[in-house]
Parts: structure tokens; sequence; C-alpha cells
């Protein structure tokens, strides 16, 4: 098979495995949220444990009536959807799930996916713009200013592994982790990772950080005119862009494939490590009330960012001390 | 008819100036029942609110004028129907002051018991709901909420066994109360008094000192005296800007002279000042059910003989105005009776209804998301407002 | 967002010190919960314990004694009905009165129970269980012999007119050791 027909075909083979991810890992946190909450979450839909639930909710969004306001800006409102969800897949090409299993493992692999995602804006402001519905004009001006300013201390959290490891490559940051994962590498390890996660739940519009869709005063944002399928485009591609971000996390911090057994689990222990930080964001979301849009930017432009800054200038320092040292 | 003036109209769209006339409500997840707020925005921060009520009237004045002092005590706990013991207590002690009726110690009690769970009920909903509001339904206010409404069941759950309903009791009448207590309730309630007191430690960990949650409510509508007085505010919002004023104290009635409980003062006025006032309310009933509870004297239920026929209860001419301390401040019933069956006018004073009025005094300089915070720290009840 | 303004490192510091103490104080509290069993109930695989009181659906009974119909259709309830969702219509005979139709709109009852509290026969009584829902809301308009059916499909809750009554009573010595059975029932302290 031609190189570029096998590339096709990895391409499908991950496309469809992740939509079968994300729609469980959506169930996952249902369950995990209503075990948090003192009940039981999906239970009837495939007994017991409500097994058949992501189907069913897929089969019922694909069933609902499509309903366009008629004072919505049509290009904009239709395409908006499409243009949010194609980066959030789009940045699966780059993660490698095993040292030569992934769609494209770039050379500039951490800087593609960083790009890539942050183009889930132009979507999303689509959204609300095309809506002609104040609720979600409202969000989307809000959605424009969390994510622009969180998107740097994101980048620079994440350019904290590539110094260290010295490449941009994915697999390479894993093959650097063999000795030591970096998330336990002394101080700068933890203090970037800390900073990502915070940095993931504002990306992603999770509390504290879910002022944009803030079901309690905007009753889901710049999601509010779209229904059936077109939302459930938008529902998987937050999931999916979520779950792209813990597969990040896990590969440039927690090393990655790498993990005791033979090689063949390592696919096994990246999903484990993704999984697990995407507990963790879902631990932090349903914990904590969420805090108002001009907080969320205080503390990224006062906090967030002259801290990652100093970190990473650490880390440079760090590493040149390091390679100077022989190391 | 006479035409009447239309004399203001409000007009939705965009206000010029760069400004955004938006709509919050009647249905919206946090106007905490059907409630319209038009605001005036400039960017995200609030310049001007009109307030509209009257989605949920139901007329209950009229009611009260329709059905006999008998009756009404039922439909008393549809007003506020969150805090139904204390809108119940509200009618019949009016109804007693005119009539001049004496109320059985054992009876008073018992109001008293069935208040103060009320209020610790109240204030799980209250809680939970402002929770909700500020952190989202699907995030960490759900949380909060699913907690407090698992603690909230259990107090429902000896009402159930005390009354047999839930939520809408007829648990007072003319005279005393309807049921007595059922064996081996007191045991239980000491239980879930107990189970609750531990429960509120779990939810100031949660909640006090966590900076997402004081960055919402430290500084965020504040009331001031001056302001609280004017507009004639009560109940925690009173008591959280340095009026130290509960009707409990200020006028004892069915004896909570006997009690010994503290009546918490804030003096920021602020949204943070409000949640303290209430976590301290919870603890301070949780100590007035004690008291009650071992104080509790044997005797009838009820001065009066149990009801058999609907206009049984015949009440003197005269007038009268009775206020009790409900969670969400001042209840009053004020009654003239023409010496029937029925009252000939009735009027509540709903605590909810004078403290929306400070609302278009305290939102406007904040940000959307404030009026959220502030909404829920007022903790209004519509069934109140519109009556 | 730090305290004071004063010595900026000091504030900055004692913020996040802060912050990291509470958000691992709230999000324990959340892992603790999720240990705990959720007390979801698998309503309607399991049915929670009702109490005796429990104010459900309406029904007529019988009397226990003789098994004849006990409602003498005097329309106390009628009258007392605040919603007035009772309509009754008497029937005379030589020896007593009966209800000659009985009708209840149970959708618009507001389950006060002061229909209950009035009867002097014990007749109008509540069951412990509200599971009536129905489709139509015709359904739910209840005649005679449904209220009577109802009566017997059921398990009554405790209150009956007489007990309701005397357990509101003054006391009156005379009554009470009249009515011993019903009396020790209802009026058994708390303590």
């Amino acid at each position: 098979m031609t190189p570029a027909a096998w590339s096709a075909v990895e391409a499908f083979i991950v496309l469809n495995a992740l939509l079968v991810l994300v729609a469980y890992v959506t169930l996952l946190e249902r369950k995990f949220a209503a075990r948090m909450q003192s009940r039981i979450g999906p239970y009837y839909v495939g007994r017991p444990h409500g097994w058949l639930q992501p189907i069913a909710d897929a089969l019922k969004l694909m069933m609902k009536e499509d309903i366009v306001p008629t004072a919505s800006d049509r290009w904009v409102y239709n395409l908006a959807p499409i243009v949010f969800l194609l980066p959030c897949l789009l940045i699966f090409a780059t993660i490698p799930f095993a040292p030569n299993l992934g769609v494209a493992d770039l050379n500039i692999g951490v800087l593609f996916f960083l790009a890539v995602s942050s183009l889930e804006i132009v979507g999303l402001f689509m959204g609300g713009w095309g809506s002609n519905n104040k609720y979600a004009l409202l969000s989307a001006m809000r959605a424009v200013n969390q994510i622009i300013s969180y998107d740097l201390p994101f980048i620079f959290a994440a350019l904290v592994p590539v110094l260290l490891a010295g490449s941009m490559q994915m697999s390479a940051i894993v093959a650097a982790q063999q000795g030591l994962w970096f998330v336990a590498y002394p101080v700068i390890g933890q203090l970037a990772f800390v900073a990502f996660l915070i940095a993931t739940l504002a990306a992603e519009n999770r509390v504290p950080f879910d002022i944009l869709e803030a079901e309690s005063e905007l009753v889901a944002g710049f999601r509010v005119e779209y229904s059936g399928m077109k939302f459930a485009l938008i529902q998987l591609g937050e999931y999916a862009h979520m779950l792209g971000t813990s597969f990040l996390a896990a590969l440039l911090f927690l090393g990655g494939w790498l993990g005791p057994g033979p090689a063949a689990l390592g696919p096994a222990w990246l999903l484990l490590k993704a999984i697990l930080v995407f507990l963790v964001v879902t631990w932090v979301r349903w914990s904590f009330v969420r805090i108002r849009v001009d907080q969320i930017l205080a503390i990224s432009w006062k906090l967030l960012l002259p801290a990652t800054l100093v970190l990473l200038l650490a880390t440079g320092f760090v590493v040149a001390v390091r390679g100077a040292g022989g190391g | 008819m006479p035409e009447t003036e239309i004399t203001q109209v409000v007009e939705l769209g965009y206000g010029g100036n760069e400004r955004l006339m938006m709509n919050m409500g009647p249905q919206h997840p946090s106007s905490h029942g059907v409630f319209r707020m038009i605001l005036t925005l400039e960017g995200e921060t609030v310049v001007a609110v009109d307030a509209v009520i009257g989605y949920l009237h139901r007329c209950h004045e009229k009611l009260g004028e329709t059905l006999t002092y008998v009756q009404y005590p039922s439909i008393a706990s549809k007003t506020d129907y969150v805090a139904a013991m204390t809108s119940e207590l509200a009618y019949v002690y009016a109804v007693e002051k005119i009539a001049k009726i004496e109320v059985p110690r054992r009876a008073q009690y018992l109001r008293v018991v069935a208040a103060e769970l009320q209020r610790i009920a109240s204030h799980c909903l209250w809680l939970g709901t402002w929770c909700l509001d500020m952190g989202g339904a699907l995030g960490g206010g759900a949380t909060v909420f699913l907690y407090c409404i698992r603690e909230r069941e259990m107090v429902l759950d000896r009402f159930e066994e005390l009354t047999g309903a839930r939520l809408l009791y007829g648990f007072h009448q003319v005279g005393g109360t309807r049921y007595d207590v059922p064996p081996g309730w007191d045991t239980k309630v000491r239980e879930t008094i107990d189970f609750i007191e531990a429960r509120l430690d779990e939810y100031e960990a949660m909640l006090e000192g966590n900076t997402f949650f004081t960055v919402r409510t430290r500084g965020v509508g504040v009331i001031s005296r001056e302001l609280a007085q004017e507009v004639g505010v009560s109940g925690p919002l009173l008591r959280g800007s340095g009026v130290g004023y509960d009707v409990r104290r200020a006028e004892p009635y069915s004896s909570y002279g006997d009690f010994d409980f503290v009546v918490p003062v804030e003096t920021a006025g602020d949204c943070y000042a409000r949640y303290r006032v209430r976590m301290v309310e919870f603890r301070q009933s949780i100590r007035i059910i004690r008291q009650a509870l071992d104080g509790l004297p044997e005797g009838p239920i009820s001065s009066r003989p149990g009801v058999k026929s609907v206009g049984q209860v015949r009440v003197p001419k005269g007038e009268g105005y009775a206020r009790v301390e409900g969670a969400r401040g001042e209840v009053g019933c004020y009654i003239v009776s023409d010496g029937g069956p029925k009252a000939y006018r009735m009027k509540w004073r709903g605590a909810s209804f004078s403290n929306l009025a400070v609302l278009p005094h305290i939102i406007p300089g904040h940000k959307v998301a404030d009026v959220v915070a502030i909404m829920g720290s007022v903790d209004p009840v519509f069934g109140e407002v519109d009556r | 967002m730090a305290d004071n303004g004063g010595r900026p490192t000091t504030g900055f510091w004692r913020v996040t010190v802060q912050l990291v103490g509470a958000v691992g104080r709230a999000m324990s509290v959340t892992l603790r919960n999720l240990f705990r069993k959720p007390v979801t109930v698998h309503y309607p695989d399991v049915q929670r314990p009702y109490p005796d009181r429990f104010r459900g659906i309406l029904a007529l009974a019988y009397e226990k004694d003789t098994g004849e119909e006990a409602c003498i259709g005097c329309r106390l309830c009628e009258y007392i009905c605040p919603p007035q969702v009772i309509k009754v219509e008497m029937l005379k005979t030589a020896k007593r009165n009966y209800a000659k139709t009985f009708t209840l709109e149970l959708y618009a009852c507001e389950f006060c129970e002061l229909c209950v509290q009035v009867c002097p026969t014990d007749a109008i009584i509540m069951m412990k269980s509200f599971d009536l829902a129905a489709a139509d809301r015709r359904d739910l308009l209840l005649d005679k012999d449904r209220l009577h059916a109802l009566g017997l499909q059921f398990e009554p809750s405790w209150a009956t007119g007489n007990r309701l009554r005397d357990m509101q009573a003054p006391p009156k010595p005379a009554k009470a050791e009249a009515r011993g059975e019903a009396k020790g029932e209802a009026k058994e302290p708390a303590e």
C-alpha cells in the first residue's frame, strides 16, 4: 500500500476510534460526577450502568429537528459547528500512540498542536455571532477574551517539556522521559504541570473558568441556538479538544506510553494517563463555583502569564547549565 | 373603563451609546422563580435594572376573603412555599391575635420546632440554589446543590412523618397545631440535626476561604445600613448590613422568649456577609430545636376543638397584624375581620417583596455575573412576592 | 487579588498558599463523597417506606363492623374543600343516608386532608401511596366506585376524621375514655 493510502487508513481508524472514545468519555464523566454528588448517573439505558447511554444520546441528537433562527446569519451560523469541530479533530493527527503509531508524528508536533487547537476560537465566535442572540453574543465576546488570554500561559507551560527534551517532536519528548517523567522533574516539572492544567481548564471552558457558557446566566452561551446534529458536533468538538489536551498532558508530562510491561502495552498506558488527567480536570470542574470574567482575565494576565514566563526562563537556564555540564 | 396612561415604555434593543438591553427572565435558570429583569448593559457592566414581577400572582388576598379561617391555613403555605411553616404561622397568629385565642404551650413549642426545622430546610435550599447559580448546573455548583438537597430531604422526611406532607403542610390551625408528634419522632429529629450539623462543616470547608467563592461574593451587592433601613428589607439582608433586628427578639411570639439563641449580625453588607448570617442561623436553629425538644411540655396541641365544620372559627370584629421571622425576613399578615367565619380583608407582607425592592439600587455598577450572585443572596421566593 | 497591597511578595505567596489550601479542602470534600453510598432510591423498582401519616390518594372506606359504605352523604367534606373538588349528592333512606353520587377531582386536589379531618364517620380517608399517574385527566376524575376500589387497593394511612379530631381536642376526660384505642394511638407522647 502506498504511504498515502496507508496514512488515509490510519486517519480513518483514528477518527473512528476517537469518536467512540469521546462518546464513552462523556459517560465516564457523568458517572464520576454523579458519584461525587451521592447519586448514580446514567443507569437504565443499557443496564445496569448505562453503557448504551452515549449511543442513545447520539441517536437522539441525530433525530432532533434542526431549528435555524430566521434572523441568523445563515452562512456563518451553519458553518460555525464545522469550523469549531475541525481543529478539535485535527489535533489528533499529531498525537502518537506508540513510538511509530500515529497519523503524522511531525517534528514540529507540539507547535502544530498548539497552533491548531487555538483555531477553535474562530468557530466559537462564528457560532456566537451568527446566532443573532444577545446571550450568544455576550458569551462569544467573553470566549474570545478568555481563550486568547489563556493561550499564552498554555503555550509557555507546554514549552517547558519541549525545552527539557530539546525537541518539538512528541515521540522525542516521550523518549526523553525514559529516566524521569517531566512531571517529577524537581520544582519546574510540577509547577509546569499545574500551570498546564490551569490553562487547560481555561482553554476548555471548564469550571471554574466556564463563564462563557455559564448555564445559570447565559443558558449555554454560544451554543444556545443550536439543536440536533449541529449541537452534537459542537459537543463532540468540545470533548475531543478536552481529550486532546489530556493526551498532550500525558505525552508531555506523564511519560506517554512509558510504563512497566511489554512495549505493546504502550498505547494502553497512554490512554490510562490521558483518562487520569481528564478525571482530575473533571474533579476540579465538579468542585468549584465559577469566577467572573474580569477575575478570570486578571488571573491570566497578572498571575499565570508572568509565572509561566518566569518558569520558561528558569527552565531555559536549567537546560543551559545541564547542557554545559554534559548532561 | 378609563384609559390608563402608560408611563414608561421599555424598548428592548440597542439603547444607543453602545448600550445593550438584555432580558433576564421570566424563564431563566437563575431567576429563582418567574421574575423578569431588564438589564441595561454597557459591555459587561449593568447600568440599570428594571424589575418586572407579577408572573406568579394567584390572588391569595382574594382567597383570604373567600375561604374561611379554617380553610385558609392550608393555602397560606403556598405563599412562601419554600418555608411553608412560617407562612402558615403568620396567618394563624394574626387570627389568634384578633380573637385573643390562647395557644397551649405544647403547641407553641411544636410551632417553634416546626419553624426552625423549616428555616434549616429553607437555608439548605438557599445555599444549594445560590451555588448552583454561581457555579453552573454542570459544575461545582451542582455538587453543592445536591449535597444541600440531600440534607434537606432528611428534614422533609421528618415533616412527612409529622404531617404526612413534604412541602405544603397545613400543620397550623387557629388555636394550635393540627398534628402531634408521632412516637419516636423527636429522636429522629435529634439524629437529623446532628447529622446536618456535621455536614455544615463540610459545606463551609468547600466554600469558606475558597478564593473562587470569596472573589464572587466579597464586595458584591453591598447594601449599606441606611439603604437597608430606607427600603425596608428584613431578615438576613438587614442583619448582613449591620442592623441587629430579628422579629423573634424584637417581638417574641410563640414562646421564643424561652429559648437562648444568638442573632447573627454582620456589618459588611455584601453577599459574603449575608452568607455568613445564614450559616450562623443554621446552627442557631439547631440550637433552638434542641432546647425546644428538651423542654417540650405535655398538654393539648390546640385550645380549640378539632375542625368539624367549615365555619367553625368565628372571629369578633377587629383587625390585627402579626409578623413572624421567616427564613427570608419578616413575613406579616394583616387581617380585618367583621365577625364572620371569613376575613373581610387580608393582606400579606411578603418578605421577598420588600427585599427585591433593593435590587435597582445595588445592582448597577456590577457585572452580569454578579447579578446572579446578588439574586441568590437576596433569596427571593416568588410566591411571597406576587402572592 | 492579594489582601494587602503593601509588600507584594508576601501578599502573593500568602494568597497562593491560601488558594492551594482552599482548593485542596474543597476537592477533598468531593473526593470523600465519591466513596459514599449514593442516596438514590430506584423508584419504581424499590419503594421507600412511607410514614404512617402519609397523605396520598383519597378513597372511600367501608364500615368495619357492618361492611356497608361509611359515607352518609352529609357533604361536610364538600363544604370544607378549599379548591372545591368534591361533589356529593345525598340519598335518604329509612335507616340511614348514603351518598348517591360522590365525585372527587383528583387532578385539582390539594391533598390538604381537611376533608378527612371533618368526616364524622371516617368515610373519606387517604392512602399511603400516590401512584396514580394517568395520561388523561379524565382518568383522575374519581367517581364513587373508583374511590371505593382505591380504598381496597392501597394501604390506608393512619389519619381518619375521628383520630385527627381526638388528637387536636383539648383534653376532656370522659370523651378520652370513650375512644380508648384511638386515643392511645393518637396521643402517645413523643418523649
